[in-house]
């Protein structure tokens, strides 16, 4: 059949999925009306200390860190070598000088936690939850994109280094710099090399749910990316690290991706046999329609017809089912963000231009389904 | 301080139906002497080294997809796990290779101080992973696939591999990992 055949992949997404679905079991089973009462969102809290993580390749000592499988769409087999992926604190110069970082808060930490889903809108489930350190109230903790940023600033808690101003204490800071070096060779085209360097990161609020979907029989999901960092830039040279192109930095860039809402779970998984034009054995990435979940609670069917809550004359089904569409766009948990302050090509201070600061804001997914499909 | 000698573990070959897996493992502990009983003291914690083989040499099963890593068939082992019921697998396959480290330590640590300020708020014991500064990686490798069945020799079979995974040499990796209970108790 198919096996060892190497077909290319013409969603993205896979990496992410991988990571999303290793960690995870088919369907979480349900607690009972007992058993759920004494959940009470107890989890562990993971914080590193003094944490570096460096992984490259270098052929003169024997490291290499490969990705291959891939082809091209004329067939060519796409090897990837991962130069360099390092994890360090801000100021590592795109790498080049490794020192040990924080990452999370003792006082607010990484976490793994079981959440009640009576307290988050998914009534009579468990929910095992993947956290970030969550954000604090705004003007009570740090401005999430300034890589200075002095306390009672913004909504973050990862702190930039410094010192504390309560105790004194030195902060050795909990914002990494993060960089992936690939050198990508395409057939026996000369191999290209392209680097992402974020400095001072920060992932303040994000967070990753699962729980088990009783109608699809299907481990279901939520996933909110929070990711502030003051500069990310993207650079491509030849293979020798020589005549590179323009690097694009993003100038205080802040995503908040949302994929996912309690009523439209994401769902990830494979095709078992075909489905509609769907061959078997390839990837399913959906988040749930909308109108799918209005039309079985009867909203669809009660909306006024003339768009407006004073249409319904009264009517309370009427008038929930308004309400319901009105919370779910007016909603900031379930819209996605993306905000660039800056969009350099080049240094600004030679002979690079600045684009100017770009926003896409509120974003909200209605439906998204993508599929891999054989070529 | 408790030391624990060198371990090491074969990752037999797998093909697995959803999660329910289980792997045989040899794990060799060496004996200490009455002298070195009297200086371990169990409180400055524990000190690990060890490796970890997958499937070097192959498997125990042989057939049309699996090898002994002398041919072109595949010989690592093969994790397949399923996120819907009576749906497709996400795969693992051909994973071989192996680690090994030296000076991962476990101890229970008070923290009341340090942390820019925190440590005083937190003032509590933490489980403390040290981690081992270089992992030494021999050639460790991994496809990533989505298929239609668990096992290669199942009716229906179908595969695509998505991109395979190959690291060799050493992996910086410093620092502590602090674990900690949170939530209301």
């Amino acid at each position: 059949m198919l096996s060892g055949k190497i077909k290319r992949l013409v969603t993205i997404g896979s990496v992410s999925a991988f990571f999303v679905c290793s960690a995870a079991k088919a369907e979480l089973a349900s607690l009972s009306d007992n058993e759920l009462s004494s959940v009470d969102g107890a989890g562990i809290g993971m914080v590193f200390e003094d944490f570096v993580f460096n992984a490259v390749t270098d052929a003169s000592n024997g490291q290499s860190f490969k990705i291959s499988g891939i082809k091209s769409t004329k067939g060519e087999d796409v090897d990837i070598t991962v130069s360099q992926l390092y994890i360090a604190n801000a100021g590592s110069n795109y790498g080049e000088t490794l020192n040990p970082v924080n990452l999370g808060r003792l006082v607010n930490p990484y976490e793994i936690e079981l959440l009640d889903g009576n307290d988050i809108g998914l009534d009579d489930k468990a929910i095992l939850q993947f956290a970030a350190p969550k954000k604090v109230a705004a003007g009570t903790g740090y401005d999430c994109v300034n890589a200075s940023a002095a306390v009672n600033s913004g909504a973050c808690s990862s702190r930039p280094a410094g010192t504390d101003a309560t105790s004194g204490e030195v902060i050795i800071g909990e914002r990494p710099d993060i960089g992936l070096k690939l050198q990508v060779q395409v057939g026996t085209n000369a191999p290209d090399s392209l680097s992402i360097n974020a400095k001072s990161a920060v992932f303040d609020g994000s967070y990753l749910r699962l729980w088990g979907d009783d109608n699809k029989n299907q481990l279901v999901g939520e996933y909110r990316l929070n990711f502030y960092t003051p500069e990310l830039s993207i650079s491509s040279c030849d293979a020798s690290g020589q005549s590179c192109g323009n690097t694009i930095y993003m100038k205080n860039f802040e995503l908040e991706l949302v994929l996912g809402n309690q009523f439209q779970p994401m769902s990830i998984g494979v095709t078992e046999a075909q489905d509609g034009t769907i061959q078997p054995g390839n990837f399913v990435f959906e988040i749930a329609s909308i109108k799918d979940y209005a039309d079985q609670k009867g909203y669809m069917a009660n909306l006024p017809s003339n768009g407006l809550r004073s249409g319904c004359n009264g009517d309370t089904s009427c008038e929930g089912a308004w309400d319901f569409f009105n919370g779910y766009y007016t909603n900031p948990d379930f819209k996605s963000n993306l905000r660039i302050g800056a969009m350099h090509i080049g240094d600004i201070s030679g002979s690079g231009q600045n684009f100017g600061s770009a926003k896409i804001e509120g974003m909200t997914i209605q439906y998204l389904k993508m599929s891999s499909h054989d070529l | 301080m408790l030391k624990v000698s060198k371990f090491r573990i074969n990752i037999l070959l797998l093909s697995l139906l959803s999660f329910s897996f289980s792997f045989p493992v040899m794990a060799e502990l060496s004996s200490i002497n009455d002298e070195e009983m009297s200086v371990i003291s169990g409180q400055a914690g524990v000190y690990l080294s060890g490796e970890i083989a997958l499937n070097e040499n192959g498997g125990p099963i042989q057939n049309a997809y699996f090898g002994d890593c002398t041919d072109s068939k595949r010989c690592g082992a093969r994790l397949a796990f399923q996120t819907k019921q009576n749906g497709g697998w996400f795969v693992l396959d051909d994973m071989k290779g192996s680690f090994s480290f030296q000076g991962l330590t476990l101890k229970v640590r008070d923290i009341n101080s340090g942390f820019g300020g925190d440590g005083a708020k937190f003032n509590r014991q933490v489980l403390e992973i040290g981690l081992p500064d270089q992992i030494k990686v021999d050639k460790f490798q991994y496809t990533y696939a989505t298929s239609s069945t668990a096992r290669p020799s199942d009716a229906g079979f179908q595969q695509t591999d998505i991109y395979t995974v190959e690291i060799d040499g050493d992996i910086t990796m410093q620092g502590n990992l602090l674990v900690f209970p949170t939530g209301s108790n």
